[in-house]
């Protein structure tokens, strides 16, 4: 086919009024927050049915034309990177709630529907959809699928695929099924299991079911503030082995305590080392019973420790976690994000490694992190005009990510592999574990057309590895809290 | 890819004759895969071989045992996983769970009598490999919610892992969650991690009797609504069972929380062992009728069972499994199917259970991906050859 121009011509056939092919147009679409890659499209169709998408993904298979699909573009891997020669399925315009059905506890949503749109529409029945990734008001529920998002919430309440309970997915050549649904557990073998977190690479989701929870009456929370850093690792430790689960459990270091306060004032105390803010939640007798609990449990490590004494006060303390990135891009022209995962008693030592890892490097970095489930998210600081700050900030990041995969834990956390680490994934996995998971891609996808070169190494790639690259402290969708 | 997962060309023995194989370690068992793909030859995986019953019939001349596979590599109650060798008795992992205060949420059920094998000898990879799940699984999830990573040897002869072993894991794609249910057609299992959960100090479990099912389902659901997170949510023999959990003084409020959402209906106290029976169907261990295990929208509860008509039937799941004996099999894959729910043939002769098949049918879409997807595990069709539908 004479490329470009007849492809979308055809295309404009399949869905009338949803297709940007002009240069200016594609220019909105040329990425996603992994703001380091930019990449216009072949095109970009935006379908408004089902129907669409099959039909624009049958003649894509019919010509051999790979597919990205691409929810809201929050992404801070780089899943939804366009390819030149690719048509980039935006699922935005599919964005209906279609039911919502108290009595099975579940809502069945277009995949273009924003996380926080499935809460808002269950909340005043005393429902709410529970992973609540920190982008949740743009996000899309097709694309934390695709991500498996996680959240502040997710130790206590799951990912999203503990969350899921049915998809209607399109295959490469458009053809549809229907896996799971308001029944629990798999109907055949666990199909929905791994298009969850498949980041686009098995199929596209259509429609979703998800479960909803009933909204717990009480939340209490507590700001925990350590002399030291390994007292806070040793508490989240302690917490988790007193058979406690606390709905959330963040951590900021020093560096980070000082960035906020400079930038919020969320009133963390600043002599501190690092600080832990903890919330319970459930039954008001089940919630005191935690947060005495919690208390005793982080003063025995050392702690000073605060409760908020209102929802004002709260609303603040999570303020400054949830400014972390923006008060961090302030200091420095430049910012890597990372994200990986540890067990959690491996904390201590971990952030002992880092801080002398920063000293080889030298560079500024501050620690966040999901510390319930050791989802880590260290915040790199640089200059990329200065000498090799660039190439040593890479190469401190990715040291961190192989230190996640040393210490027994796994290379993301919650923000997928995307373009960003596959270059990563033999760090961890063997080529016959590779081999393994690629084999079950072809099972759906036999000529690779969704998603292709994310995920998996390549010999022809030639990204940067690990991180998110922050230009100029200017985050795509710099409003958004991040992690 | 259209490679076909077809039976290999020796099967179809009878069991007494069957070759048994005995695997001691990972290494053992890639040698013996590398074997049976020399002489094309398919395996029946067992470990206690409690539930051989369970699934479409198979034969093969080889009987590849990992019992021996057994004990904890790793427990670190603070991490809230522990990494298991696959032939370990549930029974086994779960006192040592027990003993730091944790346990399963996916609450494995005894399923050995029922398909009538000796009590508590199953295995872990067992209870993986059929989705076993209990009562508590209302409250914590499926097993698939809690297989974190695992190590396996797969139909090329390679051991490789999936997943993590951390609770927080979503690197590369959630086999895991693959392998959960798969009854042994995939791979066969080496090394398992399991997400584990705190048990509270105490429970209480309460009961209303004398309670039809069209109320009774709408209360269970009322309670599975609430905050109360009841760790069982049962309906047998006319009365409604229902179980919370929690340290002494928010167990007290919890119970009185059930009271107000119970109304007018009066709670006696009820023995917790009730939730045991149900989840490892003891109602059921002495009918001579065909036994189904149902996966339905809870709100549908009452309706499947009025249809459906059996006389002996339990809930579970606050109406989202149901448990039915009843001869007429058409007939329930017809209701399941209207109230979109999937039906499981658990317990029925081998002939009837070859014919019928266990599992629902799938549409030719979705079998063509599970082909592909088996293919992609076991291309010479090695393990289990059939356990779930013809050619998987």
């Amino acid at each position: 086919m004479a490329r470009s121009a007849d492809i979308i011509a055809a295309l404009r056939t399949l869905v009338p009024d949803g297709v940007v092919g002009e240069q200016a147009g594609l220019a909105a679409f040329d990425g996603d927050a992994l703001t380091a890659y930019r990449q216009k499209p072949l095109a970009c169709v935006l379908p408004r049915s089902k129907d669409e998408v099959s039909a624009v993904l049958a003649f894509a298979a019919a010509h051999n034309i790979p597919i990205v699909p691409r929810g809201a573009g929050t992404s801070l891997s780089g899943g939804a990177l366009p390819r030149a020669d690719g048509i980039l399925l935006s699922l935005t315009r599919m964005n209906r709630i279609l039911e919502v059905d108290l009595e099975n506890r579940c809502v069945v949503a277009e995949p273009g529907v924003t996380n926080l749109a499935i809460t808002r529409a269950v909340e005043a029945h005393g429902f709410y959809y529970a992973p609540d990734p920190s982008s949740q008001i743009a996000c899309t529920i097709g694309g934390n699928i695709a991500e498996n998002s996680g959240g502040l919430h997710c130790l206590k309440y799951g990912l999203t695929t503990n969350n899921l309970l049915g998809v209607e997915i399109a295959l490469a050549g458009g053809e549809r099924l229907v896996v799971g649904g308001k029944a629990p557990g798999a109907d055949g073998l666990d199909i929905l299991g791994v298009v969850a977190g498949s980041e686009g690479l098995l199929g596209i989701v259509v429609e979703a079911t998800v479960r909803i929870l009933p909204k717990p009456p009480a939340t209490r929370t507590l700001l925990a503030a350590f002399r030291q850093v390994p007292e806070a690792g040793q508490c989240v430790a302690d917490i988790i082995a007193a058979g406690i689960v606390p709905a959330a459990m963040e951590f900021m270091d020093k560096r980070c305590i000082a960035a906020v306060e400079a930038h919020c004032a969320p009133g963390y105390p600043l002599d501190a080392e690092g600080v832990l803010i903890i919330d319970a939640d459930g039954i008001p007798a089940e919630v005191d019973d935690q947060i005495g609990r919690i208390g005793e449990i982080a003063r025995q490590n050392g702690a000073s420790v605060r409760e908020a004494t209102s929802e004002a006060e709260r609303a603040r303390l999570w303020a400054g976690r949830k400014a972390a990135f923006p008060a961090m891009g302030r200091l420095a022209p430049d910012m890597l994000c990372m994200d990986g995962t540890i067990p959690r008693g491996a904390l201590p030592q971990v952030l002992t490694r880092m801080s002398q890892m920063a000293e080889e490097y030298r560079l500024g970095f501050c620690n966040v992190f999901h510390a319930g489930d050791g989802n880590l998210h260290p915040l790199i600081i640089f200059d990329v005009m200065k000498d090799d700050e660039l190439a040593r900030a890479e190469a401190f990041g990715a040291a961190i990510l192989r230190l996640c995969v040393e210490v027994g834990g796994v290379l993301t956390g919650e923000h997928g592999v995307g373009l960003e680490k596959r270059e990563l994934m033999p760090t961890m996995f063997t080529e016959a574990d590779l081999a393994q998971q690629q084999r079950l891609k072809c099972a759906f996808d036999a000529n690779g057309l969704l998603n292709p070169g994310k995920v998996f190494p390549t010999l022809s790639a030639c990204v940067e590895q690990g991180h998110m690259h922050v230009k100029e402290g200017r985050l795509p969708f710099a409003n958004l809290p991040r992690f | 890819m259209s490679k076909r997962a077809g039976c290999p060309l020796r099967t179809c023995r009878a069991f007494e004759r069957m070759n048994r194989i005995s695997a001691a370690t990972e290494a053992d068992i890639v040698e013996e895969v590398q074997g049976a793909r020399a002489r094309r030859t398919a395996f029946e995986i067992v470990g206690a071989g409690s539930k051989r019953n369970y699934g479409r019939p198979i034969s093969c001349r080889d009987l590849l045992d990992v019992s021996s596979l057994k004990g904890i590599v790793a427990y670190q109650p603070e991490e809230l996983i522990v990494t298991v060798l696959p032939g370990t008795p549930v029974v086994e992992l779960e006192a040592a769970l027990a003993e730091k205060g944790q346990r399963l949420g996916f609450d494995p059920p005894d399923w050995g009598p029922l398909f009538g094998s000796s009590p508590q000898i199953g295995t872990i990879a067992g209870a993986i490999s059929t989705d076993a799940c209990g009562p508590a699984r209302v409250r914590y999830g499926a097993v698939r919610d809690q297989l974190l990573g695992f190590r396996a040897v797969n139909g090329l002869g390679e051991a490789f892992k999936a997943g993590g072993k951390v609770v927080k894991n979503v690197t590369g794609f959630d086999i895991p969650k693959l392998v959960c249910g798969a009854f042994g057609t995939l791979c066969i299992l080496t090394e398992l991690t399991l997400r584990v959960f705190p048990k509270p100090s105490r429970e209480r479990t309460f009961a209303i009797r004398d309670i039809g099912p069209e109320e009774g389902f709408a209360l269970l659901r009322k309670v599975w609504a609430s905050p109360l997170e009841a760790t069982g949510l049962g309906f047998c023999a006319d009365s409604v069972v229902m179980r919370v959990e929690g340290e002494e003084g928010p167990l007290a409020e919890k119970v009185s929380m059930l009271k107000n959402l119970c109304g007018h209906h009066a709670l006696e106290s009820a023995d917790g062992e009730v939730f045991r029976a149900i989840g490892n169907g003891d109602a059921f261990l002495k009918s001579s009728k065909e036994l189904w295990r149902l996966s339905i929208p809870p709100s549908k509860a009452a309706d499947v069972v009025a249809r459906i008509g059996a006389s002996l039937w339990v809930g579970d799941c606050a109406g989202a499994i149901l448990w039915l004996a009843t001869n007429d099999l058409q007939m329930v894959r017809e209701v399941a199917g209207a109230a979109g729910s999937h039906a499981t043939l658990m317990k029925a002769d081998a002939a009837k259970r070859a014919a019928l098949g266990v599992f629902e049918a799938e549409d030719p879409a979705r079998a063509q991906l599970t082909r592909s997807v088996k293919a992609a595990f076991d291309p010479l069709g090695l393990f289990n050859p059939g356990r779930m539908w013809d050619g998987v």
